[in-house]
Order: structure tokens, then sequence, then C-alpha cells
């Protein structure tokens, strides 16, 4: 069974990549925080590979590794080197010095999803872009169904008021 | 946020139950400022999942695939933080590796100290983060050894088997790969009847021949080597003559 969880977890790191740097900037608005976290995950992940479960999601595993790494070892460092929050800037939608070209519809949707709070921005992830369902979602953050039922709709009303 | 808006995303989900769907379906039916609220929610979202599906787009891939622990040698890690956070990672990743009883091939770039420091420092440095009980637990069969060895033969091009590594006095618990800079560092570890490790070190770095020589830092004694463009090295909590007896019997061999 560890021949085959470490090659599972191993074949599942480079197709997953970009959703789990994805994760981590919506997570973390930070791109160079991004970089790390991905990183850290792929080393955690090899380094639990005996605990991976052959033929179950490694792309959702390795999305819990990230989001405990954060929680667990990073968040904490960057509030202390960051003091607040929320940023003003734009983090989705910027690289940095210059906006990033895309159309204007996603460019305002992704603003917006970048000024809702952190629970807001995760669960509209995982449940709108990774598609989990209300149930999973609520499993993977450790909240009721009614927590994500109420930051979905928190965020969608947040969207409504764009128009 | 209404109190309806919940079960309204819910409904656009379709994530309501039976019974609760059929109910809210009637009280659409016959509400429209609901239907209308139904309807800007509805529209509010749709464009979430492409708009999360750009910022795919926006994934650094290439400098990410290169940040991948590979089967061999690792570059060097990019980006100011990622020193700090592999240190501090880096004790609880060796460690759990050894102490999960993992032969598994794993290239790790140590960042631990600028260039001009050399590999025998690195070694030291993270030799002080074993203890009795890191290694002791492994007992590995002759098969199990003989393949990590082999492995990492490969790995640092010399070539090694249990007959050439066995030391008197020790017994072997494992072989893993690390990277120094860029080179492939090959750790072969032996624990002493009490469990102390001991380490075997050679890194791939085109050095110039050298004779051994001993030396004592912090607690430990080295002694070490190049020859054929490799290092060696063989270090432990142990007598500087002791260290170098078991580094000249694996010099006459290797």
């Amino acid at each position: 069974m560890s021949e085959a969880s470490r090659r599972e977890v191993r074949a599942g790191l480079e197709p997953s990549l970009a959703r789990l740097w994805r994760y981590a900037l919506v997570l973390s608005r930070a791109r160079d925080v991004a970089d790390d976290l991905v990183q850290a995950t792929c080393l955690r992940a090899i380094e639990r590979a005996d605990q991976f479960v052959p033929g179950t999601r490694v792309d959702r595993w390795l999305l819990a590794i990230l989001r405990s790494i954060w929680l667990n070892e990073i968040r904490s460092r960057k509030i202390r080197e960051g003091g607040g929050f929320v940023d003003p800037e734009d983090v989705l939608t910027t690289d940095g010095a210059r906006e990033i070209e895309m159309n204007i519809t996603a460019s305002a949707v992704l603003r917006a999803i970048d000024r809702l709070p952190e629970a807001q921005r995760e669960t509209v992830l995982l449940v709108y872009a990774e598609g989990y369902s209300y149930a999973e979602a609520a499993a993977a953050l450790t909240v009721p169904i009614g927590t994500i039922m109420s930051r979905l709709a928190t965020a969608r009303a947040a969207l409504a008021k764009l128009k | 946020m209404t109190d309806d808006d919940a079960e309204l995303v819910a409904l656009i989900d379709n994530e309501l139950d039976e019974s609760r769907r059929t109910a809210l379906l009637a009280r659409l039916a016959a509400d429209e400022r609901l239907r209308q609220r139904y309807d800007e929610l509805r529209e509010a979202g749709a464009p979430i999942a492409a708009s999360l599906d750009a910022l795919l787009e926006q994934a650094p891939l290439a400098r990410l695939r290169a940040m991948l622990p590979a089967e061999g040698p690792v570059r060097q890690p990019s980006g100011r933080l990622t020193r700090i956070a592999l240190r501090e990672l880096a004790a609880g990743i060796v460690i759990g590796l050894l102490a999960a009883g993992a032969a598994a091939w794993v290239a790790l770039s140590f960042g631990l100290l600028n260039e001009r420091e050399d590999w025998r420092t690195a070694v030291v440095q993270y030799m002080a983060l074993y203890t009795n009980e890191s290694f002791a637990s492994l007992n590995p069969d002759p098969s199990l050894q003989a393949l990590e060895l082999k492995a990492l033969s490969g790995q640092v091009g010399v070539e090694l088997t249990p007959d050439k590594v066995a030391l008197p006095g020790l017994r072997f618990t494992t072989a893993f790969i690390l990277s120094y800079d860029g080179s492939p560092l090959g750790e072969i570890a032996y624990v002493d009847a009490t469990g102390a490790p001991v380490l075997f070190c050679i890194i791939a770095n085109g050095a110039a021949n050298a004779p051994t020589r001993t030396e004592k830092r912090r607690e430990f004694s080295l002694a070490d080597w190049s020859r054929g463009g490799h290092g060696f090295l063989v270090i432990g909590r142990k007598p500087r003559e002791q260290i170098t007896e078991w580094a000249q019997t694996l010099e006459k061999r290797i």
C-alpha cells in the first residue's frame, strides 16, 4: 500500500499545481506566499504519502494539506508581519505592478471576491471553483452546512451589489 | 442578505432536499419579489466559476514545477521566504520521514547556508537535529538495504553495496538523498548499540582529491576526504579516533 500511495501522490502533484496555487492565492492574497505555500504542500504531501489511501482523490487531499499548512503555520506569521489582513490592493487581478489582462466580467468578479472575508472567499472557491458539494465543503472547513449556505449567500449578495 | 437568501442559494446550487425544494418552489410561484431576489442571486453567482478559472491561467507553472521535489537533485528554491520555510520544515520532514520508516527518495534542498559555507557545515547543522530516536527504530531487511544503496549509488555516482558500507559496531538503518547547492548529497545513517546516529555522507561536487582529515565541530567528530570528484564524510558523536577508523575503512573500500 505504501508504494501505491507514494506513486499516486507523486503523480498527483503536477496536475494539481495550478489549482493549489489558486487556492493558496485566494487564502493568502500574496503571490510570494502562494508560491511558498504550494511548495510546502508538495513537500508535506510526499512526507505524508503513506497516509494517502490509494484510489481516493489525491487533488482534494492536497488541497486539505495546503489549507492545514496555511492555517497552522503561515497565516499567523503573516499576521505578525503584516498587521492587518484585508489589504486594499487587488491581489487577484494585479501582478504586483500591472493589471492582468482578462475579460471585464472576470476582472470585476475577482475584485469582488478579493474583498470578501477569508471564510467566504474560501467557501466560494471550494464550492464554485473546485466543485465541492455543500456537505463536502462543510467537512473540509469543519463548519455546519448552514454556515456554508450563509457564506455563499452573503458572497452572492455582495456580488449582486456590483450591478 | 435576507433570511431567504441562504435557501434561495441552496436552490440555485441544487442542494435543497426534496421537501424544502418543493416548499420553496411553491413560495416562488406566489411571490414576485422572491422571484426577483432568486434571479439577482443566480445572476450574481453565474460568472464566479469562470472568473476563478481565469485565475488558473495566471499560475506560474514553470516556477512551480521547478520547485517540485524530483527523484533526483533539486534546484535551489527561489523566493525570499522559501529558505526560511524549508529550514523550519526541514527538521520535521527529515525526522518525520525516518520515524515513519519510509525509505522514500526525497530530494530536499537545504538552503541553510550561503554558497561560501561548505557542505560539511550543512551536514553538521542538520546532524544536530538527530537524536538517538531518529533512526533506531529502522530495521531494514538486507534486500531493502541493498535497494536503498543501489538507488543512492545511482544518484551520487559511487557504487555502494551493503558489504562496502558495513562498519564494525554500527548497524545500517537507512540511506537517503538530499542535495546541497545543486549537488546530490547521499546520506547513509547507522546507529550504534545505544541508537546514537553516525552518518556517512557522499556528495558529487567535483571536488579535487584530498586525503582524510579529521576535526571536531561542536560535539561531533568528522573525518572527510575527496576522490574522483566526490566528497566523503563520516560524522558522529564519537571520539575522533573511532570516526577516523571508520572513515579509513570506507576510504579503502570505495
